[in-house]
């Protein structure tokens, strides 16, 4: 209520004397949860904290961006990046063509519509930990993946070790995360007003000059931002990574994620595990930052009105 | 144009508050109230509903002799152990006794949070000389800076199929590592396999390392000096890669195993042997094919390619495995801390955990009580005592990490037929640097 009496109030006052203040609560908010924090990571980063030093973290010795140069120069930093921004772009990009068309599927009423979408969504609500440990046990080098495999006369592979360990990631975090493009996806489509529909039918558009042109405009928008938020939570997945190949994990599997892990938690390099965090937040928000110009997402105007 | 903006904005206030109110409720400020111990304990999956019960019990007694309350507080992970410790060690709060494992010990140790016994310490908790001699190895890195004491021990043991060594007339399982590996040759035919063990799981691969590398003379850490890069560990990791690739005595998909699946095949009656395993399979092992057809033995000491017996020093079974009790050092019921490690710790209550659960006494009469009435635990027992202790550093994490990351990236070749000498090599390289730097950290810091 009180934020619709205030919407109204504005727009008759001046710009000058927009009550500001009133956002002083949700600043303060963000401060104590986002600001304060993240100045003290960008500390921690510069102190060799370990295990030796936490007792007493605020007099561990500062030793200001040692602990970037060793990130870049002595550990697995810079692959791992590299797996992870391309592993993450790659389940995105395998995950739009099966949304959208999930979604397109799903669009008209049919026989049992409400059932299989239900079903669409199996995959998304499961929770990590059952997908991970599903998906490691059929994969085993005596799983059921493998038996099939042979069964079909085909050569049993090394699934969960070696090179193919990153594309078995690919598949897995696919097949758990299409489902959100779907929905988004789907969101977009119910936008599309009917009357579009009689036009084009009137026009004598044929099923796919009516999809390309009419329809798939309406979910440039909401599938653009599908795209950034799937991508985010692809590279930020933590505990898929961990439950299907452990921590350390296979070289040609290994991601930022689990790297910051082992770095904090397993060697107890705190100081090193946030300059990690750091760096690897700075490298995803550059390209971010670009995404969002591109795709107009941070204008704040509704992307999927313009045609 | 700013009301979606808004939204966020007021969503993140609602979370933020939530989150406020919910840290407030945190633990952490509930447990100071007069009578009450915070124990900090593993979960136990395997027993769940007797292990409550034997906290209930634990509690009771407690409150009985001390007239203060008791409260146990479980962790899933050695994770979530960490997570308590260092949040308790930052803030000076939390958890006024730990249970930690033993490997876990010198980490513990390192952050310098928790008390150091000295005699008059040791008096307090019932005496040092009430427990066995093995299982004090990892208490402390001397005798004057010991910080944990014994719980319960665990010692790595094999365990072997009896119906599959008597149709194969042989009589129990080798005190060398080549004889050990002739049998299980023998004994491998078909889709039965010699050994089982879990090319994958996150630790018995750096036992087995450790323990051949021992055998042969070499300790890991020497000092300040890290000894990786050595032939001994060479040849270490190639007879533990060789039992699957070159002797072929293991199934192949062990080369994805964890320990908990190796555990399943051998009670399967899958294979004649289960290596670097411990009374903690025992449920596993009962509920299988192989009910009331396995044993316990040690592992050899004798290392791979030697027929002699070990020299002293060198006849290592396993490490010092099994849970320490650690005082925290901000704790104001020190006191209190020090009756609740005398109770547990007591010949009484060791026999009846051991009862229940399986894992051994360290408390000495007991120990001798159940050497007495339970042969079947008896290779146990002299493992116990033939167990050495992991290097006490804060580095050994690291190390141990290193030790596993080899086996971890080398599965992929193995599966294909075998790590080769150049690979192997390189991989030792890179471990002894990583080891190093994290040992001169240590020792820099100290």
């Amino acid at each position: 209520m009180s934020l619709l009496t205030k919407q109204s109030r504005r727009r008759t006052v001046g710009e000058r004397n927009r009550p500001l203040w009133l956002l002083t609560p949700g600043a303060v908010l963000i401060t104590l949860i986002i600001l304060v924090p993240l100045v003290i990571g960008i500390y921690i980063a510069m102190l060799q904290l370990d295990q030796y030093s936490i007792r007493k973290w605020v007099s561990a010795p500062f030793i200001g961006l040692e602990n970037f140069v060793e990130a870049f120069t002595s550990t697995d930093l810079v692959h791992a990046f590299g797996n992870t921004v391309s592993y993450a772009v790659i389940a995105t990009v395998i995950t739009i063509p099966i949304g959208v068309f999930a979604a397109l599927a799903t669009q008209n009423p049919f026989r049992g519509r409400g059932v299989v979408r239900a079903l669409f969504l199996i995959p998304y609500v499961l929770p990590s930990f059952v997908v991970g440990t599903f998906w490691r046990t059929m994969l085993q080098p005596d799983g059921v993946v493998n038996q099939m495999l042979l069964g079909a006369g085909l050569p049993a592979g090394e699934w969960l070790t070696g090179p193919s360990s990153y594309w078995v990631l690919i598949l897995v975090e696919a097949w758990t995360a299409w489902p959100f493009i779907y929905l988004m996806a789907l969101s977009g489509l119910q936008s599309v007003d009917q009357e579009v529909h009689e036009a084009s039918a009137i026009d004598g558009a044929l099923w796919w000059t009516k999809l390309w042109h009419v329809i798939f405009p309406y979910l440039r928008g909401p599938v653009a931002l599908a795209c950034l938020l799937a991508t985010l939570n692809h590279m930020n997945n933590f505990s898929l990574a961990f439950l299907l190949f452990g921590a350390p994990s296979p070289f040609d599997v290994q991601i930022l994620p689990t790297l910051v892990y082992s770095m904090s938690f397993t060697s107890l390099r705190f100081g090193m595990g946030a300059a990690m965090a750091l760096i690897s937040l700075v490298l995803i928000a550059l390209p971010l930052f670009f995404y969002l110009r591109a795709v107009k997402l941070d204008t704040g105007e509704d992307a999927g009105d313009k045609k | 144009m700013n009301i979606t903006r808004r939204r966020v904005l007021s969503l993140a206030a609602t979370l933020a508050t939530t989150a406020l109110f919910a840290t407030g409720c945190a633990p952490g400020t509930a447990g100071g109230s007069g009578g009450t111990l915070r124990v900090l304990i593993g979960a136990n999956a395997k027993y769940g509903d007797k292990y409550k019960t034997w906290q209930r019990d634990v509690a009771e007694k407690f409150k009985q002799s001390t007239g203060a309350d008791l409260e146990f507080e479980t962790y899933a992970a050695a994770s979530d152990e960490l997570t308590t410790i260092q949040t308790s060690v930052v803030s000076g709060q939390g958890p006024d006794v730990y249970h930690i494992g033993s490997t876990f010990t010198p980490t513990a140790y390192s952050t310098g949070a928790f008390v150091k016994f000295d005699a008059a310490q040791w008096e307090k908790v019932g005496g040092r000389d009430r427990f066995v001699p093995a299982s004090l190895g990892i208490s402390g890195p001397d005798l004057d800076n010991e910080v944990g004491v014994p719980f319960t021990s665990r010692p790595y043991v094999l365990a072997y199929n009896t119906e599959i060594f008597e149709k194969a007339g042989l009589g129990k399982p080798a005190d060398t590592w080549d004889g050990l590996l002739a049998q299980a040759k023998k004994l491998t035919d078909g889709d039965t396999y010699g050994f089982a063990t879990g090319y994958a799981d996150n630790f018995s691969p750096w036992k087995f390392i450790w323990t051949l590398a021992n055998q042969l003379g070499n300790t890991i850490v020497d000092g300040t000096v890290v000894r990786v890069d050595d032939p001994a560990v060479q040849s270490a990791y190639e007879t533990y890669f060789g039992w699957l690739s070159k002797d072929q005595v293991i199934n192949p998909a062990a080369a994805g195993w964890n320990d908990a699946q190796a555990a399943v095949d051998f009670a399967a009656g899958k294979s004649a042997m289960m290596l670097m395993t411990t009374v903690n399979a025992t449920p596993t092992f009962e509920e299988g094919a192989i009910k009331g057809k396995y044993a316990f033995a040690t592992m050899p000491t004798v290392a791979p390619g030697q027929t002699a017996p070990a020299v002293d020093g060198r006849d290592v079974t396993s490490i010092i495995s099994g849970d320490n009790l650690a005082i925290a050092d901000y704790s104001q019921k020190k006191d209190l801390a020090a009756e609740y490690v005398k109770l547990v710790t007591s010949e009484e209550e060791q026999l009846k955990y051991n009862k229940l659960f399986g894992d051994l006494p360290t408390n000495a009469a007991a120990a001798k009580k159940v050497q007495d009435s339970l042969p079947s635990l008896a290779p146990l027992l002299a493992s116990a005592e033939k167990s050495k202790s992991t290097p006490f550093t804060g580095a050994w994490g690291d190390i141990q990490l290193a030790l596993t990351n080899i086996v971890v990236q080398s599965r992929q070749d193995l599966a294909k037929g075998g790590v080769s000498e150049s690979a192997l090599k390189s991989a030792l390289e890179k471990a002894q640097q990583e080891s190093q730097a994290s040992l001169n950290r240590a020792t820099g810091t100290k």
